[in-house]
């Protein structure tokens, strides 16, 4: 009978292969965007990539546990998607980022992942992105970011999507900001609505910003 | 619910470490989840004992999990605090640049083996 020390992160292996894969990334800011599903993380990618797609080389690797609707939807913008199905596996790892890699290849400007619909799980799985995107959309509630605490803390930006709901649901802004910055500080904030495209332009702004700052580290 | 493949990743982990020290038999596995690491503790127990039937060398094993508080000193006023909850407002200035000091955790420590 004896102890031995073992002293590792339980999710080690995941670590190694996304700490790979950041390596690769040296010239492609990789976002990585989350939210519950169902909050438009898909209608903001259809949106806002077509008002840059021409300047940039992109693609979308799109999470999701069946069907290829999503990257079916990003391909008919005319930006290159990559489906990954995770089967009943709720969220993505670095494993999948790397399969889908192997077809996209590695000469990117932007990479954005969109992961499966979920806003616990995810928030474990390092991908290698420069950031998590954080979407919550107005009819979840404007409490999540403290009952999803977990999330919001590993989370860089934070969009708040369909705004033009806002008239017909009890749904605070300034209050769910004010919880998102008592969770995490650092994160910045945008509001946006895909049905009249308010906020779009800026997160479009925010996405080149972080185009460019990868390419000048 | 990600717990299982938490779970797998983790065993993996025990029995590689086991077979390197070439112990035959793993008998207690210990683990620090902190309450930031979004895992249900009695998922992660339940996916432990179902997935380590499958291998005879964790078998008889047993998991022991430290629920670990989220701990933190705030950069304002210098008070460190236990958090409840995790909206990090400092308890004593109200400040919100809390410097975590536990609560992330989703380690392995030790394996007691025979
Ligand atoms: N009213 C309104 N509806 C929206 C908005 N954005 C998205 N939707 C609708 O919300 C539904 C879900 O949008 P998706 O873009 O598929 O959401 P998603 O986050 O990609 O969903 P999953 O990938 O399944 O998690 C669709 O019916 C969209 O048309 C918005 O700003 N306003
Ligand atoms: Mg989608
Ligand atoms: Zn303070």
């Amino acid at each position: 009978m004896g102890m031995v020390d073992v002293k590792a992160k339980i999710l080690e292996k995941n670590y190694s292969k996304a700490a790979v894969l950041r390596d690769k990334f040296k010239n492609t800011c990789v976002l990585n965007f989350v939210s519950s599903p169902g909050s438009g993380k898909t209608s903001i990618l259809e949106k806002v990539l077509v008002m840059f797609k021409d300047k940039y080389k992109l693609a979308v690797v799109e999470g999701d546990q069946q069907t290829t609707n999503d990257a079916d939807r990003i391909e008919a913008t005319g930006v290159t998607a990559y489906q990954v199905n995770t089967g009943r596996a709720c969220h993505l790892e670095a494993t999948d980022v790397e399969k889908a890699m192997a077809e996209l290849g590695y000469d990117l400007d932007l990479l954005i992942i969109e992961n499966v619909g979920n806003l616990v799980c995810p928030s474990q799985f390092d991908l290698g992105e420069d950031a998590k995107v954080i979407v919550l959309s107005t009819t979840e509630g404007d409490d999540k970011p403290i009952k999803y605490p977990v999330m919001f803390r590993v989370g860089s930006s934070f969009i708040i999507n369909k705004t033009d709901l806002l008239p017909y649901v009890e749904f605070d802004v300034d209050k769910c900001i004010g919880y998102a910055k008592g969770v995490n500080p650092e994160l910045e904030v945008f509001q946006a609505s895909c049905k009249t495209g308010e906020g779009l332009e800026e997160i479009a702004a925010y996405i080149e910003g972080m185009i460019a700052k990868k390419k000048n580290a | 619910m990600h717990e299982a493949s938490i779970a797998a990743s983790l065993i993996e982990i025990v029995i590689d470490t086991a077979e390197k020290n070439k112990a035959e038999k793993v008998t207690k596995v210990f683990v620090k989840i902190g309450r930031l690491a979004a895992i249900e503790i009695d998922s992660l127990e339940f996916a432990y004992d179902a997935i380590k039937e499958e291998y005879e060398i964790i078998k008889d094993s047993e998991i022991i999990i430290e629920d670990v508080p989220i701990t933190g000193k705030c950069q304002k006023c210098g008070v460190t605090d236990t958090y409840e909850e995790m909206f990090f407002a400092c308890g004593a200035c109200g400040a919100f640049e809390v410097e975590l000091l536990t609560g992330e955790e989703l380690t392995i420590t030790e394996i007691e083996v025979d």
